[in-house]
C-alpha cells in the first residue's frame, strides 16, 4: 500500500479546496529556549520548537473539556484573571473560553473551528491522550500553536505544559513508604477519572515504586473520578470491606477520603493527596494522631503558564516541546497557615496558585474570591 | 350551451385537506426539527467568519456524525415504546473494534486474544484497502450482532428494555475495557483523511474521478463525506425499513401493542429488528468516532454523555418517548440542533461558566416548541392520543 506516497497529493488538493496558507507548522531548532525559569524543558532529550513569528496582538481560544469540578472552575477563573494581567492583556486581541463536556468529537469540533476562525492559539485540556492527529495537522498547516496541558497527548509533535505526573506517583508511593516504615500491608488506592493520561501516569508511578522488588503490598484500586463526593463513598465501601488499610493514596477528592476514614471511625494513617486546601487543613488539624499527609498539587495555574507560553510562542521564541512545571508538595511538616493553606476559609479550592517564575502572582484564594458575574 | 345556475360550484381549494397539509400535520415534529435547524445553523453560518465554507461544513459534519448515528440507534427502539441505554456502550465497543481492525498495516492485521495466557490467532486480515473494508464490514456486523443480542435478551428473556439494555451497555463497555484498558490503537491515516474531509479529499486520497479532478465532479467536491453518509444510511437503511411490514409493525407495537397483536403483527421480530438496527446505526457511529480519532478510547462518562444526548436528540428530533410516532430522520435534525446550540459558544461571548445553563435554557425552549400544540387542544382526550 503507498497511502504514504499519496499525502502530498493529498495536501495539496485540500489546499485548493479549504484555501489556506501554506504548510508551516513549527520548525525542529536547538535549545535553549526563551524565559527557561518559566519554560523549563522536560529534559535533555526534549526537543525545541519554533513558529514563525506573527505581529501581535493574538486572539486565543481556551478549549475546556469536562467541567464541573472545583478544579476545573477554578482553572477557568484562574484563565480569565491572567488574560486580563499587565503584560497578558496588551498582547490579547480575544480570549475565548468554552467547555465542551467528555465527548471528544465536540472538543475536535470546537478547536477545528477556532481554527476556521482565524484564532491564533489553542490551549486545551485533551478529553484523551489520543486522537488529536488531525486537528494537529490542521493547526501546523493554518499556522495555529496548539498547547495542551494538565491532560496531555502522547505525541510529541505539540508544545505541551505539564507537571510530572508519573513523579506525584512516585513520591506519593515513597512517601506511604517512608512514613510507615514498611514495605508490606495493605494500602487504598483512589483513582481518577478513567480514561485520560493523568489518571493512567499517577497511577503507573505509584505501582512503580510500590510493586518495586522487596515490597509486598496488597493494593486496592477504586475509582474516585478525583471528586470529593465519589471519593468519599468508594472510601466507604472499600473501608466496610478490607476493614483496615496501612496507608492511603488518593488521586483527587481527598478530603473526601479522609472523611469517609473518620465517619469509618479509622485509625489515621499516612497519607498522601492532591493539593485541595480542605485536605490540607485536614493533614493540620490530625497529623498529631497520625495522619501524617503530603500533598502535591496539580496547580488550576498551569492553564496561565499555557497562556504565557502560546503567546511567547506566537511572538517567535524558541520554546521547549515539553514544559515542566515544579511540583507544588507540602506535608505536614511544611503547611503553613496562610502561605501554602487557609484554614479560615471553608470553601474547597486548590492550594498551590501561584507560579512567581512565569508570573503568575495571584493566589488561591484571591482568584476564588472572584465572582464570575464581575468579569 | 348551459346556464351558469346550472354548472356545480367548483369546490373550493381548502389548504388543510391537501395532501401536503395532512403529510405536515402528520409530521409536525420532524417539520418543527428541521426549521427550528435551519435557522439556528444558517444564523451561526452568517456569524461564523468563514461561515458557508467547506472547511466549516466539514468541521460540523465531523462533528455531528457520531451523534446523529447513536440518535438513529436511540429511535428505532423509541419508536417500539422501549429505550436503549446500551447505545453509548455499544458505540464505545465497537470504536474499541475499530482501533484493532483498521491499521491498514500493508502486511496485514493478524487478529489474536489472549486470554489468561492462553495465546489464540484468529484471523488475518488482508492488508491494504481490502483489508480496511473488511475491517470495517467486521466493525459493523459486530456492532450489529450487540443489537441483536439487546433485541433477543428484551424479547425471549422477556425483560424491560430499560433493564435488559442497561446490563447489556455494561457488557459491552466491559468487552470495551477488555480491549482497550488504557486509549491507543491507530487507523489507517489516509482512512483517517478520507473520511472526516469534504468529498474532493475523498477522492484524492482514494483515487477515484481522476484523483477528485474530473470536471463534472468539481461541484459537489465541496460537501463533507459525513454528511453524504448521514443521507445514504437514512436513505438506504431508514427509509426501506420504515416502509417494510416489520418497520411498520414496530411503529404498530410502540402505538398500541395489544392492538398489534391482536392484527397479527409479528411483534417480536419488529422488536428483535428494532434493537438490531439500532445496533448498526450505533455500531456505524462508533466506527466513525474511532476513524475520526484514530484511536479506540473505553470511555466510560462519555459513553454515558452520548447515551444522554441520544435521548434528547430523539425528542427533539419530534419523536414520541411514549413509542409509535416520529422517526430518525427527525432525531438526525435533533442531534444536529443539539450540537448546534453549543457552537454559538465559539462565536459570541458567553462567560464560561454560565454556558451550561444557557444551553438548558435554550434546549428547553426548543423541546417546548414542540409542546406547543397543547395550547391548541380542544378537549383534553387529545392530549392522550
Amino acid at each position: 500500500m503507498n497511502w504514504a506516497v499519496r499525502i502530498s497529493g493529498l495536501a495539496f488538493a485540500s489546499l485548493l479546496l479549504s484555501s489556506v496558507a501554506a504548510f508551516a507548522g513549527p520548525k525542529i531548532v536547538s535549545g535553549p529556549g526563551a524565559n527557561p525559569e518559566c519554560f523549563k524543558p522536560w529534559s535533555d532529550k526534549t526537543k525545541f520548537f519554533q513558529w514563525d513569528k506573527k505581529p501581535g496582538p493574538y486572539r486565543i481560544a481556551l478549549v475546556n473539556g469536562f467541567v464541573g469540578n472545583t478544579w476545573r472552575i477554578q482553572m477557568v477563573k484562574t484563565a480569565k484573571a491572567f488574560a486580563e494581567q499587565p503584560g497578558i492583556k496588551e498582547n490579547l486581541k480575544e480570549f475565548k473560553v468554552v467547555s465542551t463536556g467528555t465527548d471528544v468529537a465536540a472538543q475536535l469540533g470546537a478547536m477545528e473551528d477556532f481554527i476556521n476562525q482565524g484564532f491564533d492559539a489553542i490551549i486545551t485540556i485533551a478529553v484523551a491522550p489520543d486522537g488529536f492527529d488531525r486537528i494537529i495537522r490542521l493547526a501546523d498547516k493554518n499556522n495555529v500553536v496548539v498547547v495542551p496541558f494538565d491532560n496531555i497527548l502522547d505525541t510529541d509533535k505539540v508544545m505541551m505544559v505539564n507537571e510530572d505526573q508519573k513523579e506525584m506517583g512516585r513520591m506519593s508511593a515513597k512517601w506511604l513508604i517512608d512514613e510507615s516504615g514498611k514495605t508490606s500491608g495493605d494500602i487504598l488506592e483512589v483513582r481518577g477519572l478513567p480514561g485520560n493520561s493523568v489518571d493512567r501516569d499517577r497511577h503507573l508511578g505509584f505501582r512503580e515504586v510500590m510493586e518495586a522488588p522487596g515490597n509486598k503490598f496488597n493494593i486496592t484500586e477504586v475509582v474516585g473520578n478525583w471528586d470529593t463526593g465519589t471519593s468519599q463513598k468508594v472510601t466507604a465501601d472499600a473501608l466496610a470491606v478490607h476493614g483496615h488499610f496501612d496507608g492511603v493514596f488518593t488521586q483527587g477528592g481527598s478530603d473526601g477520603t479522609v472523611r469517609a476514614m473518620m465517619d469509618a471511625k479509622q485509625p489515621f494513617v499516612p497519607m498522601s493527596g492532591e493539593g485541595e486546601n480542605e485536605f490540607r487543613k485536614q493533614i493540620m488539624e490530625h497529623y498529631k494522631e497520625g495522619l501524617k499527609g503530603m500533598s502535591y498539587g496539580q496547580s488550576p495555574a498551569l492553564v496561565a503558564i499555557a497562556t504565557k507560553a502560546a503567546i511567547s510562542a506566537l511572538q517567535g521564541n524558541v520554546m521547549p516541546q515539553l514544559i515542566s512545571i515544579p511540583i507544588p508538595v507540602a506535608t505536614y511538616k511544611t503547611l503553613k497557615a496562610g502561605e501554602n493553606y487557609w484554614p479560615d476559609l471553608n470553601a474547597n479550592f486548590f492550594a498551590p496558585n501561584q507560579f512567581l517564575p512565569c508570573g503568575v502572582t495571584f493566589t488561591a484564594p484571591e482568584i476564588m474570591a472572584q465572582s464570575e458575574a464581575n468579569k | 350551451m348551459s346556464s351558469a345556475a346550472e354548472v356545480p360550484a367548483p369546490a373550493r381549494f381548502r389548504f388543510e385537506d391537501s395532501s401536503l397539509a395532512i403529510k405536515l400535520r402528520q409530521n409536525v415534529g420532524l417539520v418543527t426539527a428541521i426549521a427550528l435547524f435551519c435557522v439556528i445553523y444558517l444564523l451561526y453560518h452568517v456569524a461564523h467568519p468563514k461561515g458557508f465554507s467547506s472547511a466549516v461544513l466539514v468541521q460540523n459534519g465531523d462533528e455531528i456524525f457520531t451523534l446523529a448515528m447513536v440518535a438513529m440507534a436511540q429511535t428505532v427502539p423509541v419508536l417500539a415504546a422501549g429505550l436503549d441505554l446500551s447505545v453509548g456502550a455499544l458505540m464505545t465497543m465497537v470504536g474499541c473494534f475499530a482501533s484493532y481492525l483498521l491499521s491498514g498495516a500493508p502486511e496485514g492485521t493478524p487478529i489474536n486474544l489472549d486470554l489468561g495466557g492462553l495465546h489464540l490467532v484468529l484471523a488475518t486480515l488482508p492488508g491494504g484497502t481490502t483489508g480496511l473494508i473488511v475491517g470495517m464490514i467486521l466493525c459493523l456486523v459486530i456492532g450489529t450482532l450487540a443489537g441483536l443480542l439487546n433485541g433477543c435478551v428484551v424479547v425471549f428473556g422477556r425483560i424491560q428494555p430499560i433493564i435488559a439494555t442497561l446490563a447489556t451497555g455494561a457488557i459491552y463497555i466491559g468487552i470495551a475495557l477488555f480491549l482497550r484498558p488504557q486509549p491507543g490503537g491507530k487507523i489507517d491515516d489516509d482512512l483517517n483523511w478520507a473520511m472526516t474531509n469534504s468529498l474532493g479529499d475523498f477522492a484524492s486520497t482514494v483515487h477515484i474521478f481522476n484523483d477528485g479532478a474530473a470536471p463534472w465532479f468539481a461541484p459537489l467536491a465541496w460537501i463533507p463525506v459525513p454528511f453524504v453518509l448521514i443521507i445514504l444510511i437514512a436513505a438506504l437503511v431508514w427509509v426501506p425499513f420504515r416502509r417494510s411490514v416489520t418497520g411498520r409493525a414496530v411503529y404498530a407495537v410502540g402505538s398500541a401493542e395489544g392492538a398489534a397483536y391482536m392484527s397479527g403483527l409479528p411483534i417480536e421480530r419488529a422488536k428483535i429488528a428494532a434493537f438490531t438496527l439500532g445496533g448498526f446505526f450505533a455500531g456505524c457511529g462508533g466506527l466513525f468516532l474511532a476513524i475520526q480519532t484514530s484511536s479506540g478510547n473505553a470511555d466510560l462518562p462519555q459513553a454515558g454523555a452520548y447515551t444522554l444526548n441520544s435521548i434528547a436528540s430523539v425528542v427533539i428530533g419530534g419523536t414520541s418517548l411514549l413509542g409509535g410516532s416520529g422517526g430518525a430522520i427527525g432525531s438526525i435534525f435533533g442531534a444536529m440542533i443539539l450540537r448546534v446550540i453549543s457552537f454559538f459558544f465559539r462565536i459570541f461571548d458567553i462567560a464560561p461558566l454560565l454556558q451550561p445553563l444557557f444551553e438548558g435554557i435554550i434546549l428547553l425552549a426548543a423541546v417546548s416548541i414542540g409542546a406547543l400544540r397543547m395550547l391548541r387542544v380542544r378537549n383534553t382526550l387529545e392530549l392522550f392520543r
